[in-house]
């Protein structure tokens, strides 16, 4: 039996606070109080949600999704799950303050084989706000791996004049570790906006 | 948890259309540029493990606070399967449901609009779904309220849906409407779907009280997230 998949609709301004807690942005964590995997280089990253005319998006949900710091995930669908870091999430969310802020704390992600590529270590970010009547999805690589960035076969699909905004930026250290920021514009024409996927 | 190893394209009709007219923040916040078409790597067909652990599941009973305090408004009781595309139940998925008060307001700081709030009711409310996918909230009925703006109109009675399925492709963000109300039809983000089956599934189905009991209104809900076909699940 088919069931076609339900529409999709905007998250709305209202979304509760409550669901989004302290740590709940730390991708090394597991689980509420669980300490943060040390299975890698502890990096912060801090960006700010805008939109049309670089005004701030106010409570917005940012998830984060990525791979442990050898490249696996604790999933079925990896086929090297069973060795994944046990004590990484992987998975963090975020929601805006009011200036667009947001910030996770994770570790640097590896890269991974993929079929006759390879992915370069990377995060994808989700963003949900009043008026996107669907997640918006993006992709951040980062600077130290300029090789194996020209040859991710996502990255290679981006426009090459906006390839720059996927890469975060170094921003000195946060807490004795490195920094990373990574600001999401989602409306501000063709020079400015992030770029997004769909599949 | 069965993931999905196969994602299909959005069946015609089913997306909103957007911008949608009236609604200015689909104007000044979607990209003006083209989505990038990717396929989907490992990144994409893969999420987090045991989720409940770091989002605490369980609150399922948004009308009755504490003992002795009931919120204002008619009792409904929402469930439904968590489901893929075959139709197959999705286990642990967590399943997030917030939603306005009797009166039509938030309890949320950014909601400042002139209706009163419930003491007793905060409207917000997280659950695991079970072996059979099965979840289920107790609440209450919401009011409609009004979408401030040059082009102003009532949303209608809704609630609000946030589901993290076993797969970055399968999450899903939406909104069930009450059957009937009549100010569905006139509402511009639920006819935004421009096929009607598809905003007809948005719309919860009343169950027969022998089903629920007098205590509460019954509405059943699926939500069918995306993806097919199952790989063995992990031991
Ligand atoms: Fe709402």
């Amino acid at each position: 039996m088919s069931r076609p998949p339900l529409s999709q609709h905007t998250i709305g301004p209202f979304f509760p606070r409550s669901f989004v807690r302290p740590d709940d942005n730390d991708l090394a964590r597991i689980g509420a109080g669980a300490p943060p995997s040390t299975r890698g280089e502890r990096i912060t990253l801090r960006g700010r949600v805008t939109r049309e005319a670089g005004a701030a998006c106010v409570n917005a949900l940012v998830e984060a999704w990525q791979a442990d710091a050898a490249g696996r995930f604790r999933h079925p669908a990896d086929p090297a799950h069973a060795l994944a870091d046990p004590d990484f999430l992987g998975w963090g969310r975020a929601a805006t303050d009011a200036d667009g802020a947001f910030e996770f704390r994770s570790l640097m992600p590896g890269g991974y084989a993929e079929g006759n590529h390879h992915r370069a270590p990377h995060i994808n970010l989700t963003v949900m706000a009043s008026g996107l009547m669907r997640p918006l999805v993006t992709c951040l690589f980062f600077p130290d791996h300029p090789a194996e960035n020209a040859g991710d076969p996502v990255l290679a699909l981006v426009p090459p004049a906006a390839r720059a905004r996927l890469l975060a930026r170094p921003e000195g250290l946060a807490d004795g570790s490195r920094c990373f920021r990574f600001d999401l514009r989602l409306r501000g024409g063709a020079t400015e906006e992030t770029p997004f996927f769909c599949e | 948890m069965q993931p999905p190893d196969r994602f299909d394209p959005w069946p015609e009709g089913i997306e909103p259309a957007v911008p949608i007219p009236g609604y200015a923040n689909t104007f000044t916040h979607l990209p003006s540029q083209p989505l990038i078409r990717r396929p989907a790597t490992r990144t994409e067909a893969t999420g987090p493990f045991r989720l409940d652990r770091k989002l605490p599941c369980g609150d399922d009973n948004l009308a009755v606070p504490g003992p002795g305090r009931i919120a204002l408004g008619q009792l409904i009781h929402i469930a439904g399967r968590v489901l893929d595309e075959d139709a197959r139940p999705v286990p642990g998925a967590v399943v997030e449901l917030w939603q306005a008060n009797a009166a039509g307001r938030y309890f949320h700081p950014i909601d400042t609009r002139d209706a009163p709030l419930d003491a007793n009711f905060i409207g917000s409310g997280r659950v695991l779904s079970d072996a059979e996918g099965r979840y289920g909230f107790f609440t209450i009925r919401p009011g409609a309220y009004p979408v401030p703006g040059p082009a102003t109109w009532w949303r209608p009675p809704h609630v609000h849906f946030s589901v993290l399925g076993p797969a970055s492709l399968s999450r899903l963000v939406t909104q069930m409407y009450f059957p009937g109300d009549p100010l569905n039809p006139l509402d511009r983000i639920l006819m935004s779907v421009p096929d009607a089956a598809a905003r007809e599934r948005l719309v919860a189905r009343l169950v027969p009280p022998a089903e629920v009991g007098l205590g509460w209104l019954g509405y059943a809900f699926d939500l069918v997230l995306r993806g097919r076909a199952a790989t063995p699940a992990m031991p």
